[in-house]
């Protein structure tokens, strides 16, 4: 039984990790008419 | 504009020179940011965006018209330009696999003093960094 729960829990985790990667790390702008 | 940009949603820092009018935007830890909103904000702040580059992470998609995409989170996602580059990704769409990739998503078309962004902001690979 907590078998069961132990491989539910890693595939849930691992289902997760790569959406908790994903993100925006950076941006950069060049702009005009700057004073 | 510095301020103003610094307001935003999920910015955690802005860096601007004023020499050679670049402005670096540094998202927060959960990377929930919007490049329009920066974008309308640069605008609404009296100045011109020329270039906007992104450097991010995540899956390579094929959106229901087939266009490859990536996906940021489930809200979130970039239709990606087609060039070299976006054909070595490919093989990767709809597969598990992070991409870390660098790509402009706005440029001020030549000789236009303003020109709005187009909507949704589509991404032009200029590098793909990393592959996990």
């Amino acid at each position: 039984m907590i078998v069961r729960k132990l491989a539910l829990l890693a595939l849930f985790a691992s289902s997760l990790v790569p959406l908790a990667q994903a993100q925006i790390k950076h941006i950069e702008m060049r702009v005009e008419g700057m004073t | 504009m510095k301020q103003h940009l610094g307001r935003q949603s999920g910015v955690e820092k802005v860096d601007v020179s004023l020499i050679d009018g670049k402005v670096d935007v540094t998202p927060k830890d959960d990377g929930q940011i919007d490049p329009i909103q920066l974008l309308k904000a640069t605008y609404d702040s009296g100045v011109t965006a020329a270039e906007m580059t992104m450097t991010a992470q995540g899956k390579i998609v094929k959106d229901p018209s087939g266009n490859l995409a990536l996906k940021i989170n489930p809200n979130q996602s970039f239709v990606i330009t087609p060039n070299e580059l976006s054909k070595t990704l490919e093989p990767l769409a709809d597969s598990q696999t992070v991409v870390t990739v660098r790509g402009h998503l706005f440029k001020k078309p030549a000789g236009k003093k303003k020109a709005a962004p187009a909507t949704p902001l589509k991404l032009l690979l200029l590098e793909v960094q990393k592959k996990d």
